[in-house]
């Protein structure tokens, strides 16, 4: 076995090591740069949503434009945007819970969110978000709410560093 | 695990609707959990690739030919990993992907490594380190598999959180008894038995203890972390509080003096403060920490003629009268000849002379590795380490309660600990002590004790993942 080969072996193995280490670094890239993979989730889920435009800006209009639709007939909850973007909760009759706490319907675990931060309640025919007096706030359509307000359908509530909203 | 609705009366009706859900739920379990898994298995083959290479290159390097048995018990071991991959797919399908191929990783590097120890010191069979680590290995992969097939639920842990607390001290104990323990290079840490198998129940209490510390924390840490004065900004905790870290602090200065491990001490005392630090977040808590250690340190370097000869090893390496005293520091500075010799990129495998460093193959795998991959592969594998203690603590981090939490932190510090100790000690940075660099040092007791803790993290962090919310029970 020549020097040389042996020279080339050597630097070759220091290589494939550290392409290893990269490998590994590589596939948990989207939790290392979370942010910007989540925001290619949040545009194809918001994809199918009418207006996808007015959610972005932080309007001012409490009135959404699908405002007139009525959340009775929603039937899921839909994480558009946090860690757990993408997931859906089927909505029954009964109230989900959102909190830090592991006995909350929607369970999150982030810096932002309280151990019982806000609950939806189905009340009449619309659901309702309730703060429960939360550190950081509840948000629906970037406006922090102080009573329990009806939710559109298609408007984001933001709660933490998530954001979710009802559908059909 | 399966997430299948029970069937109700009302799908009779509609058998369409059920045969819908059904097929989603099916697609949602294997979609998202093969995606991790298969991210495994390909940094799996990635890992092997890697571990066959450093066979070889060890064999071409010292041998100048290559020789089919190693690499044939290597690819066995290989087999047995995948078979773990296996059991990850049907029992915790959401475990993390990484863990795994890093510490297939290390432990293949570290087998290749004594490999070529052995071949330096001309050993086979049954005689040579390789061999035994292989099987050892294999044992430890077994434990993984059972570890995760069996703790479906780590909650179990946290009921038995004395028990664990006894078989730790146990464990402890049991070299101290005559005619079981064994007493080796001045340290009463081994038990044989029978004369055949020799092993460091040491390594297996540690993890006992990060589950009763875990568990002790969780059930105490409101009367821990909410009372006290507050000093220079920190808040210190009562006097009677101080019971517990005081208990660890006394074990942790009995091991030091009865079984004669400074490094084991370390361990098990820094696994207790920064899980107590994890448990109340009260910087005061390391501080008291810190404190009670380095003075017990003290007081023992200055005491115990053993440790204050680790001492004056570490601080007067290189004093031509240390070097040559029995127990001096001879060891020590071949080691650093050893780094210094690799430089930046190393002699190559099988080409250095690691086998000269007096336990090159367990205390000094480190400084093998660095003269023989230089600072560019000993820094790949830091960066190993690093991946595999970061996913711990993220583990951690996401965890659904305080056990949990604590638990895989603790878990994850002690590996960070024991690299810090051993790779500290053996480049001169603290004393050295006699601690096992994970998955890579020669070692049985250790290797299997590394693989369980690595089992407990997957198995943890499947807890973490599992997709879907959790829909409240409709009460």
């Amino acid at each position: 076995m020549s020097t040389l080969t042996l020279l080339v072996m050597k630097i070759g193995f220091l290589v494939l090591l550290w392409f290893f280490v990269f490998a590994i670094v590589y596939s948990l890239r989207t939790e290392l740069f979370g942010l910007k993979a989540r925001k290619g989730q949040q545009a194809t889920a918001a994809a199918p949503a009418p207006a996808p435009a007015a959610k972005r800006k932080p309007s001012t209009a409490p009135q959404p434009p699908e405002g007139s639709a009525t959340s009775a007939t929603a039937s899921t909850l839909v994480i558009v945007a946090g860690t757990r973007a993408g997931e859906r909760i089927p909505l029954g009759r009964e109230p989900i819970t959102i909190g830090r706490s592991s006995d909350s319907t929607l369970v999150l675990k982030d810096d932002y969110t309280s151990t019982h931060h806000a609950r939806l309640v189905l009340w009449n025919d619309g659901w309702m978000i309730q703060d429960l007096d939360s550190t950081n706030g509840t948000f629906l359509n970037g406006k922090r709410i102080s009573s329990p307000t009806p939710v559109p359908l298609g408007v984001p509530v933001k709660v933490g560093a998530t954001s979710f909203e009802l559908r059909h | 695990m399966s997430v299948d609705t029970p069937a109700r009366p009302g799908d009779e009706a509609s058998p369409e609707f059920r045969v819908e859900t059904g097929v989603l739920a099916t697609m949602r379990r294997i979609q998202r959990p093969s995606r991790l898994r298969n991210r495994e298995l390909l940094l799996l083959l990635f890992a092997f690739v890697v571990n066959g290479a450093a066979m070889v290159l060890v064999q071409l390097g010292a041998i100048g030919e290559v020789q089919p048995g190693p690499l044939v018990a290597v690819a066995g071991l290989a087999v047995l990993v995948l078979v773990l991959h296996g059991g990850l797919r049907v029992w915790a399908p959401n475990a993390d992907p990484v863990l795994l191929p890093v510490a297939v990783a290390l432990n293949g590097i570290g087998i290749a490594e004594i490999y070529r120890i052995d071949i330096a010191e001309k050993l086979t069979g049954w005689g040579a380190a390789s061999t035994r680590q292989i099987v050892w290995s294999a044992i430890a992969m077994v434990a993984a598999v059972l570890v995760v097939a069996l703790l479906k639920n780590y909650r179990v842990l946290h009921r038995y959180t004395y028990v664990f607390g006894f078989i730790a001290v146990v464990m402890l104990l049991l070299p101290l008894i005559p005619g079981l323990g064994l007493n080796v290079n001045g340290a009463r840490v081994w038990i044989s038995i029978g004369g055949v198998l020799s092993f460091q129940p040491g390594e297996v209490a540690k993890i006992a203890l990060a589950i009763f510390f875990a568990g002790y924390l969780v059930r105490t840490r409101e009367s821990l972390s909410m009372v006290g004065k507050t000093f220079l900004g920190m808040r210190f905790p009562r006097l009677r509080d101080l019971g517990p870290i005081l208990v660890i602090w006394l074990l942790s200065m009995a091991v030091i003096v009865f079984q004669r491990d400074l490094g084991t001490a370390l361990l098990y005392f820094g696994m207790f403060v920064i899980m107590l630090y994890m448990a109340t977040g009260r910087t005061s808590w390391v501080l008291i920490g810190m404190t009670l250690f380095v003075g017990g340190a003290v007081v023992a370097s200055q005491t115990l003629s053993y440790v204050n000869g680790r001492f004056r090893n570490w601080l007067d390496a290189f004093n031509p009268d240390q070097y040559e005293a029995w127990g001096g520091s001879h060891q020590l500075v071949q080691g650093i000849f050893g780094l210094a010799h690799g430089g930046l990129v190393g002699t190559g495998l099988g080409q250095g002379q690691p086998a000269i460093t007096p336990l090159a193959e367990s205390d000094y795998i480190f400084a093998s590795l660095g003269e023989e991959l230089g600072l560019a592969g000993v820094m790949a594998l830091l960066g190993l380490y690093l991946i595999i203690v970061a996913r711990g603590l993220s583990i951690g981090f996401t965890a659904q309660d305080d056990f949990m939490k604590l638990l895989a932190v603790g878990l994850s510090f002690t590996i960070a600990l024991q690299v810090f100790i051993m790779v500290g000690g053996v480049t001169r940075v603290i004393p050295l002590t006699g601690l096992t660099t994970p998955f890579l040092a020669a070692g049985g007791s250790s290797l299997v004790a590394n693989w369980i803790i690595v089992a407990l993290l997957l198995r943890l962090s499947d807890s973490v993942r599992k997709p879907g919310p959790m829909v409240g029970a409709a009460s």
